[in-house]
């Protein structure tokens, strides 16, 4: 298999701080004359000549026709690995190799210009992207039908609103006839409509044996578009293999990093009259043990002491799972007579256990309060209780499709019948 | 030249009498010059008419100034593209070097408006005239390399520019002519390509006349090693553009 792209031992050392001025410059040479140690980490000039090292001996290889997720934190050093290979900017030792045409979607529309037309635009930005007039004759109709901009194309760009911009910019890119196309989260701006439109176009180029490198935070984008994923981690390639797997084992990691930094204080800011208030919120395991990571079919067992200043009647305490991403997955209450007691005083605790937990790898937060019996005023409300996450190694319940992504994992199983059952039914 | 298209479009859209503007800047210059040296300072234009004397070098001059003043600027306007996308980097002064050639070749046309005004006819030695536009690009493009990348670096260097640009008009043969250069500062004007262009200009266009050749062959060989060393500068810098923008 040809290679598209290759890396050996490639370093990326960029000098951070301000950039030296004539001003530091007489500076250092007066605090020289007057026998002064140089500092130049001086607070008062700051830090000049500090190096960041955005990569470091990093090699990998990356075959024809592949579809590549880029992972890792901020600052890993992903956005620098697109520059290298879109030649934007220049590896400080090591060799960078790039066989055919690099179009890069670090930023949609870099090049187009706010005062001229769409139509104008297509012609400047495909310039930008290599292609010749007579090239862009060509493709000009399916590049504005792809960006679904007809109705506007004659209009100044500064009309059009940030999505519109991007999408133009993401057409006239993947019409470039680039042989690897580098994607940097760009996907993010645009309608959900038009982000999996260019998903899709990225998967139709893979197909026709175009190569895609994609940076994106949202695993299950690059789960669904790439077969390899590298992860990236203080400019080192921290892993590169099937993309199911580092996704996993990234996304497990992160949550754990994320988790394990969360403050176990309750906010001090938050809603409720105060009558009584929880005190002190707990996630443990069926052994009693704090915890923040589960995997599937688990039992969560959210452990809530609280104090009351007064003795009150009838309290209803809830507790409340919220998915990080995409909201709230189930409410519970103590709304049934003898889940808790008719009237409460001082300090106590209370349990909610969530036997067997049907939820998918992602990350949760709990939400908390405690209200009057109508459960209509609120004594107490934790918007942001404590987090936790479900990650997706071992499924742990027998049924499960760990494959399929979705809100709830609820077991299921399929049968098969050679006649329609229905008409059988009928008969 | 979807650059050159973009700036020029940019530059006058939204502005009532678009180019039109293009040809205030010197024709404005010529009438105030005109007032000042030629009825003022009675400044001799070797038999020309003065405000033709000045406007053909006054085209030249804001080419040349135009170009180099926005060009410096030019990598860091486009930031946007230095960074985000490859492509070949001196495309970026060039565009703006190339988005002034509609305002010399309007600037130009007056020119030629004003000739039949002043009745003066046009001769065969005009025909040097775009030799002398040649070597005008060529200095000009060879600088701005030079200056836009220098500024990538140093952002001292475009004020520095901006303030040259100021005197370097009165110390070229614009308002008045080389010839009143008395001889011991004449080596100085010699060293700088724009005098021999400007009077080049003028012996085409205004005197009908042919050029200073041994002044015109010594700023063509400055001209030349200017634009080597600035080509070659500019590409050698051109690998760490997107690193300290």
């Amino acid at each position: 298999m040809p290679l598209a792209i290759q890396l050996d031992q490639v370093t990326k050392r960029y000098r951070a701080g301000r950039s030296r001025t004539v001003v530091d410059l007489i500076g250092s040479n007066i605090d020289r004359w007057r026998g002064q140690a140089q500092d130049i980490h001086s607070p008062t000039r700051g830090r000049i000549d500090a190096t960041i090292w955005a990569l470091r001996d990093v090699s990998f290889d990356v075959p024809e026709a592949a579809g590549v997720g880029v992972i890792g934190r901020n600052g890993a050093g992903k956005t620098t690995l697109l520059k290298l290979i879109s030649r934007v900017t220049w590896p400080t030792s090591g060799r960078v190799r790039v066989a055919g045409r690099v179009v890069s979607l670090i930023e949609l529309g870099a090049g187009f210009h706010p005062e001229l037309t769409g139509r104008e635009n297509v012609y400047l930005g495909g310039g930008l992207f290599g292609l010749t007039r007579r090239d862009i004759d060509r493709q000009f109709d399916r590049i504005v039908e792809f960006a679904e901009v007809a109705k506007l194309i004659d209009t100044p760009m500064k009309r059009y609103s940030s999505g519109l911009y991007a999408r133009l910019g993401f057409s006239v890119a993947i019409h470039a006839n680039p042989d690897i196309v580098l994607v940097d989260e760009v996907l993010a701006v645009g309608d959900a409509a038009f982000r999996r439109r260019a998903l899709e176009a990225l998967r139709q180029l893979m197909t026709e044996g175009k190569t895609v490198l994609f940076i994106s935070h949202d695993m299950w984008n690059v789960r669904r578009l790439c077969d390899q994923v590298l992860w990236m981690e203080e400019g080192r390639v921290r892993a590169y293999g099937a993309a199911a797997e580092i996704a996993e084992r990234y996304m497990s990691e992160v949550n754990v990093l994320a988790l394990a930094n969360q403050s176990t204080a309750l906010q001090s800011h938050r809603g409720g009259t105060g009558e009584i208030r929880y005190t002190n919120v707990e996630i443990v395991d069926t052994a009693g043990r704090a915890s923040v990571l589960f995997v599937p079919g688990d039992t969560l067992v959210v452990r809530a002491a609280y104090r009351a200043d007064r003795p009150v009647a009838r309290p209803v305490f809830q507790v409340a799972i919220i998915d990080v991403d995409t909201g709230l997955v189930i409410t519970t209450a103590t709304s049934r007579p003898g889940d808790a007691p008719d009237r409460v005083e001082a300090s106590g605790s209370i349990e909610c256990c969530f036997p067997r937990m049907p939820l998918r790898p992602r990350q949760y937060i709990l939400r908390l309060a405690i209200t009057d019996s109508d459960q209509l005023a609120s004594y107490d409300l934790v918007s942001a209780g404590p987090r936790f996450a479900v990650s997706g190694q071992g499924t742990g319940v027998e049924g499960l499709a760990d494959e399929e992504d979705g809100l709830v994992s609820l077991p299921f199983e399929f049968v098969h019948h050679a006649r329609d059952v229905r008409a059988v039914h009928q008969a | 030249m979807n650059l050159t298209k973009r700036e020029v479009k940019g530059r006058y859209s939204q502005s009532f009498f678009g180019v039109a503007w293009a040809i205030a800047q010197p024709l404005a210059t010529m009438a105030v010059f005109t007032l000042v040296f030629s009825r003022l300072a009675k400044m001799d234009s070797n038999g020309a008419p003065y405000p033709l004397f000045a406007f053909a070098a006054l085209v030249p001059w804001f080419f040349f100034m135009n170009s180099v003043s926005s060009g410096t600027l030019s990598l860091i306007t486009y930031r946007n593209i230095v960074t985000k996308t490859y492509f070949p980097r001196e495309i970026i002064p060039l565009a703006q070097v190339c988005s002034r050639f509609i305002d010399f070749f309007a600037a130009a046309a007056l020119y030629v408006l004003l000739m039949s005004a002043y009745g003066v006819g046009v001769g065969v030695w005009s025909l040097m005239a775009p030799v002398f536009f040649l070597l005008l690009i060529l200095f000009t493009v060879g600088l701005t390399f030079a200056t836009s990348a220098m500024n990538v670096f140093y952002r001292d260097v475009n004020p520095v520019v901006q303030i040259a640009l100021q005197l370097w008009l009165y110390l070229t043969p614009v308002a008045y002519p080389l010839a009143v250069v008395p001889p011991r500062f004449r080596l100085f004007f010699v060293m700088n390509p724009l005098s021999a262009i400007v009077e080049g200009f003028r012996s085409a266009v205004v005197f009908n006349r042919a050029p200073d050749w041994p002044l015109t062959a010594i700023s063509a060989s400055i001209i030349a090693a200017v634009f080597v060393v600035a080509a070659y500068m500019f590409k050698r810098m051109d690998k760490y553009f997107a690193d300290v923008i």
